[in-house]
């Protein structure tokens, strides 16, 4: 009697410890672009649903990939979907989802030029080439009619560390340049090829940089220069219309592609007469067929969840852009495609 | 003073000394004058205040937290705690070798040259002759004439105290403090010492501090005899050990108790 | 017989206290080599891949996947240099100050201080770093090396305000608090007749000091600054925040640079391709390297001067 009760007592501790109260627990791990959304969805989901509860560990994109093909979580998340070499590995099918919205802006400091600086894809690539090293360099100022451009020295910031911001800003900077498509490409981390650019680490690493050197320019999250009131450039898109960069916008931008698949996901340099040319995806992984159906089902309702209008909207009071309505449906019916 | 003490002027004079180790006096009101070109044995048992005394004639207590001096101690009619006397200056004039010998972790020569060096002896030659005459004056030259560069730190230590008494004398100072610079030395080394005070005191004024009666009345002029903090009584040698005026001189040169 | 059996007892006792330590200094060892054979192996994609070119080819570019350290092996090494010298000079001062100089009521307090900075993140030094030191350098500091100094190359160029020399400079004021508080534990062991055989020589204060108190702490100071040296080689987030993280090497000391630590944190957690991860791994096993490197040239350095010292006439 007494060994019994201890038992149960030993085992509803251990369950207690390892699943919240009494319910299961869900792991998944990767992009720390997604960690202030998700740990407030997640927070949310379980007040919701008490026996789930969702540990997301923000590991970064790399470690999220290669844990989820160790399949030792339940569901990874990137700001770059797996490729073809990567998904290979996994060794079984992967439903790879958008699940979260971003943009990237440019930000500045020039003397005499509080806000209002614009920039066109040409201009951006030839100032991250190291082409165009002078704030008064004909082409900036051909762009921008009526501003007292100086005669300052641009220091090109990026972001030191591997980032799907990178990822996202060198993926327009190669659409928009062939130059830079060919002599540097796009990737998390580049070899930046501006000969005195300085990485900085982190958007408040690079923000800091661009803050304390006069001539600075660098892009930032569109999520973090909203909280922090950064003055940043209106580009012009492939349509040629000028466009700031706002969660409306880059919604409009991502609107104008419904159906992205893990191969084609690159939502820069769209056209349209709002779409701002700067954004992208981050997405979250499972695999089609998880190993426990049970456990498969619940990843499945969250993950449901995760693109629907609620937790959207968490996303947007973070200051990501929600997913437009037509990519959550798509997201919605690759989910569907679970076998359980 | 009597007969001895009459023929030599002061070269210092202490009035009414006290020094404290924070509210515990360690010597008290003591009065001494230190004749010129004399050796000034001081005595009395362990713990009696010797080293306490002596190190108040070089300001030696300025470097020890807590400690306290009181009175007056006047070299050359200059009271030497006066606030607008530098210590290291009156240091210069008056050397000092400790109970422990405390050679520097240099080379022997470093050791010797060290002092000169600070005074601003570059030279190489006259540095080289200061310190092979220093060292040849302590008695020590011939032994280690052929590592000079070697570290003082291998040396015995009865070399090792010769080596500071030759570290004082090359810094030619006026007076010499020793505060039992014997101890540690075996008998000929100790009468090598002994021979090298006799021939100092030439040209220096000599204040020793022993346990040995025999070396106290070999080799000084003058002693004073501490007890418990007290200069209990001073004065030329031969009277101090031939008939001391204090019952308790007495008690301690005949060994009856420290 | 009963002295005779307890002194064999406490020969076994001796026994296993030198089995003890034999364990331990086996398991270090293990450790170490643990440690770099992972790194050996991990680095062989790297290593067949690169060869010998790794060491002394400046691109790096993950995105062709081709790699070459030399930049951030010049990066580190300079940095941490930058830092060894200013640390070592400061962080001697503040110690003879602390041990000898300052009055209690300040040598307490400061001393305290100061351990603590040791234990400030290294995160907050990069951010202050960041927002403090980087602008006085780009502003002030750095032309003022330059107006003086600039006849020399490496006080040549534009300043971006981070760059190798404020890395150095970030680095230096970490490991201060270790140079300063071990060479003041070392110079307070320094016995106090020392000092009084100096001072009774007629020595000033200072000269008592600077010619016979850090002389004999020598050994204890070298080996603060050989600890800081590590901790410098070694450090992460400020260098990173700070130092502009660019692979490149230039001759200007106001130049942005870049350091095996950093490219490891900033990359490895993103890297997925198995090259592309072995040559972070490679940049491990090199810092492993570099390390014991830097610390063995040292070791040279100081053992070359200590005898010269000795012989010195
Ligand atoms: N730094 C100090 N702090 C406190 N008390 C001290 C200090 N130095 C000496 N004393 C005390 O002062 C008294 C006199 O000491 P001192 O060293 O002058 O004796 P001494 O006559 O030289 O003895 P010895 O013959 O053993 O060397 C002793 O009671 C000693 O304990
Ligand atoms: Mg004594």
């Amino acid at each position: 009697m007494l060994k019994r009760a201890v038992f149960t007592a030993l085992a509803l501790l251990i369950a207690g410890c390892s699943s919240g109260s009494g319910g299961t627990t869900l792991t998944g791990a990767g992009s720390s672009f997604d960690y202030p959304f998700f740990s407030k969805a997640f927070d949310t989901y379980s007040s919701q649903h008490p026996d789930v509860t969702v540990n997301y560990q923000s590991i970064g994109s790399g470690g999220g990939i290669q844990q989820f093909i160790q399949k030792t979580i339940d569901f990874g998340a990137s700001d770059v979907p797996m490729n073809g070499d990567e998904l290979t590995r996994a060794g079984q099918p992967v439903i790879q989802m958008p699940v979260a919205l971003g943009g990237v802006v440019l930000s500045y400091n020039v003397n005499g030029v509080p806000s209002g600086l614009r920039l066109d894809g040409d201009a951006i690539a030839g100032i991250y080439l190291g082409r165009i090293k002078s704030w008064n360099d004909p082409r900036l100022k051909a762009l921008n009619p009526g501003v007292n451009l100086p005669n300052t020295a641009i220091v090109v910031v990026h972001r030191s560390e591997a980032s799907g911001t990178s990822y996202i800003f060198t993926d327009y900077l190669s659409s928009v340049s062939t130059e830079w498509k060919t002599k540097v490409g796009k990737g998390k981390a580049v070899s930046w090829p501006a000969s005195g650019s300085v990485g900085g680490k982190g958007n408040e690493g690079v923000a800091g940089l661009i803050r304390a050197t006069p001539g600075a320019i660098g892009y930032v999250e569109l999520a973090y220069a909203l909280e922090n009131n950064m003055a940043t450039a209106a580009i012009k898109n492939s349509s040629g219309a000028w466009v700031a960069c706002s969660p409306n916008t880059v919604q409009a931008a991502a609107a104008s592609k419904p159906n992205v698949t893990n191969t084609d996901f690159s939502i820069v340099d769209r056209p349209g007469a709002r779409s701002y040319p700067i954004s992208g995806y981050s997405w979250v992984m499972v695999y089609t067929k998880p190993a426990d159906p049970k456990r498969g089902r619940m990843i499945q309702n969250v993950l449901q969840w995760l693109d629907g209008n609620q937790a959207q909207q968490i996303a947007a009071s973070l200051h990501y852009v929600a997913l437009p309505v037509n990519v959550q449906a798509s997201a919605q019916r690759a989910l569907q495609s679970m076998n359980l | 003073m009597q007969a001895a003490g009459e023929e030599t002027t002061a070269k210092v004079q202490v009035d009414d000394l006290s020094v404290y180790y924070g509210k515990v006096a360690a010597v008290k009101h003591a009065s001494l004058k230190v004749h010129e070109n004399c050796v000034t044995a001081l005595i009395g048992p362990s713990g009696c205040g010797k080293t306490t005394f002596i190190r108040a004639l070089n300001r030696m207590h300025d470097l020890t937290p807590g400690a306290r001096v009181e009175g007056r101690v006047v070299l050359d009619g200059i009271d030497i705690y006066a606030p607008n006397v530098n210590p290291v200056l009156l240091r210069h004039k008056i050397g000092m070798v400790f109970q422990r010998p405390n050679p520097f972790p240099k080379s022997i020569f470093d050791n010797v040259a060290y002092g000169p060096r600070i005074h601003g002896t570059r030279n190489g030659a006259s540095l080289e002759a200061l310190v092979e005459r220093s060292l040849r004056r302590a008695a020590l030259w011939n032994e280690v004439k052929d590592r000079l560069d070697r570290s003082a730190l291998d040396l015995s230590g009865g070399q090792q105290q010769r080596l500071c008494i030759a570290r004082v004398l090359a810094v030619e100072p006026e007076i010499i403090l020793m505060d039992e610079p014997a101890s540690a030395l075996d008998p000929i080394a100790t009468s090598k010492i002994e021979d090298l005070i006799n021939d100092l005191k030439r040209e220096y004024t000599v204040i020793i501090v022993t346990h040995s009666m025999q070396q106290a009345a070999r080799m000084s002029d003058y002693t004073a005899f501490f007890l418990l903090g007290d200069l209990v009584e001073s004065g030329p040698t031969r009277d101090m050990f031939t008939r001391p005026s204090d019952k308790r001189t007495e008690d301690y040169i005949t060994g009856r108790f420290g | 017989m009963r002295r005779l059996g307890a002194r064999t007892g406490s020969k076994i006792v001796d026994q296993i206290f030198v089995a003890v330590l034999l364990g331990a200094a086996i398991v270090f060892l293990a450790i170490i080599l643990g440690l770099a054979a992972s790194l050996v192996k991990g680095s062989l994609p790297s290593l067949r891949t690169f060869g010998f070119a790794f060491l002394w080819t400046s691109s790096w570019n993950p995105v062709t996947s081709i790699f070459g350290a030399l930049p951030l092996i010049y990066g580190t090494v300079i940095s941490s240099l930058i830092a060894t010298v200013l640390a070592g000079v400061f962080g001697i001062f503040a110690a003879v100050f602390l041990s000898d100089f300052a009055p209690a009521f300040l040598a307490r307090p400061l001393s305290f201080m100061i351990e603590l900075l040791a234990a400030v993140p290294s995160v907050v030094f990069g951010l202050w770093g960041l927002f403090v030191l980087a602008p006085a350098m780009r502003n002030t500091i750095d032309p003022a090396l330059q107006r003086t100094l600039g006849f020399l190359p490496i006080f040549s160029g534009p300043s971006y305000g981070v760059g190798l020399l404020t890395a150095g400079v970030i680095l230096a004021l970490m490991i201060i608090p270790t140079v300063t508080a071990i060479s003041r534990d070392v110079l307070t062991t320094i016995p106090a007749d020392q000092r009084e055989a100096s001072m009774s020589l007629g020595a000033t204060k200072w000269e008592t000091m600077m010619k016979v108190v850090v002389p004999a702490a020598r050994a204890g100071i070298f080996g603060a600054i050989i600890l800081a040296l590590g901790r410098a080689l070694g450090e992460t987030i400020a260098t990173t925040m700070v130092i502009g993280n660019r692979p490149e090497i230039a001759v200007s000391l106001f130049a942005p640079s870049y350091t095996l630590a950093s490219v490891i944190a900033n990359e490895f957690t993103e890297a997925t391709s198995d090259i592309y991860l072995s040559a972070l791994i490679e940049l491990g096993l090199l810092l492993l390297i570099v390390s014991v490197v830097v610390n063995a040239l040292a070791r040279i350095l100081m053992w070359s001067v200590f005898r010269g010292a000795r012989s010195a006439r």
